[in-house]
């Protein structure tokens, strides 16, 4: 903690928040820890218990936490790192409010909620949201099972870092807020457009370029079949006109 | 009977993902829009002259009257950035820049200040991250404080500095945080009373969730009787809209709570809160 606070501005109410956030999930719980990184107080790495009675009991699960430069006021997001069936891996997914209340994150919020919110969520149907897996229980639990092996490669062993002590107990506020939080991924539309326009102007050329073409040529063939008709329409009536008299006269 | 029922309620999801994501594009466009006020519009600009508004209405015979009147009652205006958080944010700049002049209704409100945290916590609201709140709007009032009553030079040099703290995205924010969780505070409380002001079927806790504790949502009546109730301060709102009738000409004026002594002055125009000067 000493190194960040000579790191970074304290009077900085984001960093100010964080180090206070770091501070209350200090010690780590049966249910869940996270720590900021060593050389970067806006990522986190987290790890949290699958919820009993669900096809995740047993499993253990990490992920990264990146905090936006405007947090609190903008709520975080997370990426999950072991495979676990619900959520794809390596994809950012944020909170959100279900139903018809789309973000509406509150300052008052915080990594420990986005953690309990996102435990709570983890057991809830998928119905094709983005980000979302739909994995039948048998492979989730398979999948529960294995994770607990694994490894991040900048934490180490997960399972080592979770421990016995039970989280503080969740309050009835958390728990109505709790109920409202969904998770899904950002949508892409958001990434691609400015690809687009740069790797589209050539093949746009190309087919614009080629319609014309062949409409051209379809044009010429056209073109060159009716003055051939209209030649031998010509040669046939000169023929015509010449010799009925020397037929005839034969 | 199972296939049926998970039919459904796969449908009824499929109707909510698409109102979503029609809600994500509008918010999509919405973030354009704040990105660009954000931008160009400072949070709390400089004090102007009344006249300043008039420039705003040249073509508008309607809205040129309705200025005239304000300008019989009013000399200045101060803007604040149409962010959402306008009317907390034009509330907290003009009652601390009165309360610079005025030390006994500083030390009234100081009380209030002191303790409406445990009124927070003790509703349910988590301890740390209100106290970070709190930290920041308290020290603020603090400094006010200091030199509340003090010589015009001091002021002067007092009331840069809260200009300043109110242009920081940092300080200016977590005033506007604070507030709004003050106010939820206040809502919860009085319960049972604020319930008839809401519409709809909704509980005083859910409209607190959605409308009030989140940066960025625009206050009604209901937010400014609760703010206003909850610290004990006199606001009176201007509202300056197309009202038609016999009082075309003339702005009209709220105060809140009603019958007290306004020492918060507010210019209403739809959507957006202003500060009004004498």
């Amino acid at each position: 903690m000493a190194e960040i606070s000579e790191k970074y501005n304290t009077k900085c109410p984001g960093v100010k928040r964080l180090m206070r956030e770091a501070m209350e999930l200090a010690e780590a719980t049966e249910e869940y820890c996270a720590r900021p990184l060593e050389d970067n107080l806006f990522e986190w790495h987290f790890t949290v218990q699958g919820p009993k009675g669900t096809d995740f009991e047993g499993g253990i699960y990490h992920g990264r936490i990146l905090l936006p430069k405007e947090y609190p006021m903008h709520p975080p997001h997370i990426i999950l790192l072991t495979p676990n069936g619900r959520f794809e891996v390596n994809k950012k997914i944020c909170l959100s409010i279900s139903g018809h209340h789309p973000e509406t994150w509150q300052p008052s919020w915080s990594i420990r909620t986005a953690l309990l919110a996102l435990i709570a969520f983890m057991p809830t149907p998928a119905e094709g949201t983005i980000g979302s897996l739909d994995y039948s229980p048998a492979e989730r639990k398979i999948l529960a099972k294995k994770s607990v092996t694994w490894a991040c490669p900048q934490c180490g062993e997960i399972s080592a870092l979770l421990s016995s002590t039970a989280a503080k107990p969740i309050t009835e506020e958390e728990k109505s807020v709790l109920n409202q939080i969904a998770f899904k991924a950002e949508e892409e539309q958001t990434a691609k457009p400015p690809e687009e326009p740069v790797v589209e102007p050539e093949p746009q050329v190309l087919e614009s370029s080629e319609p014309t073409n062949s409409f051209l040529d379809q044009l010429t063939e056209i073109l060159v079949a009716l003055l051939v008709g209209a030649i031998g329409i010509f040669i046939y009536r000169r023929w015509n006109a010449h010799y009925p008299a020397s037929e005839t006269e034969l | 009977m199972a296939d049926d029922a998970s039919s459904s309620s796969g449908c009824a999801g499929n109707l909510i993902d698409n109102s979503i994501n029609q809600d994500e594009l509008i918010m999509k466009q919405q973030r354009e829009i704040e990105k660009e006020i954000s931008e160009t519009i400072p949070l709390v600009g400089e004090l102007e002259a009344l006249s300043s508004l008039e420039k705003e209405y040249n073509e508008d015979p309607v809205y040129l009257l309705k200025v005239k009147d304000l300008s019989s009652k009013y000399k200045y205006i101060r803007r604040t950035r149409p962010d959402g958080n306008c009317f907390f944010r034009a509330f907290s700049y003009a009652y601390l820049e009165h309360l610079l002049t005025d030390k006994s209704e500083f030390d009234k409100f100081y009380e209030i200040a002191k303790n409406s945290k445990e009124i927070l916590v003790a509703l349910g609201f988590s301890q740390f991250t209100v106290e970070d709140f709190y930290e920041t709007f308290m020290e603020v009032v603090q400094r006010v404080g200091e030199q509340a009553g003090g010589s015009p030079d001091s002021l002067e040099s007092v009331r840069a500095e809260l200009h300043d703290k109110f242009n920081k995205q940092g300080y200016s924010d977590y005033i506007v945080v604070y507030l709004r969780l003050v106010t939820s505070g206040q809502l919860q409380t009085e319960n049972d009373f604020y319930q008839n002001f809401i519409e709809g079927p909704r509980t005083v806790t859910e409209f607190c969730r959605q409308e009030v504790e989140p940066m960025y949502k625009e206050s009604d009546h209901i937010h400014i009787i609760a703010l206003s109730n909850a610290l004990n301060v006199g606001v009176r709102v201007k509202y300056m809209d197309r009202g038609e009738g016999s009082q075309v000409s003339k702005v009209i004026a709220h105060d809140f709570p009603e019958g007290s002594k306004p020492l918060v002055h507010l210019l209403y125009r739809p959507g957006h809160y202003d500060i009004l000067y004498a």
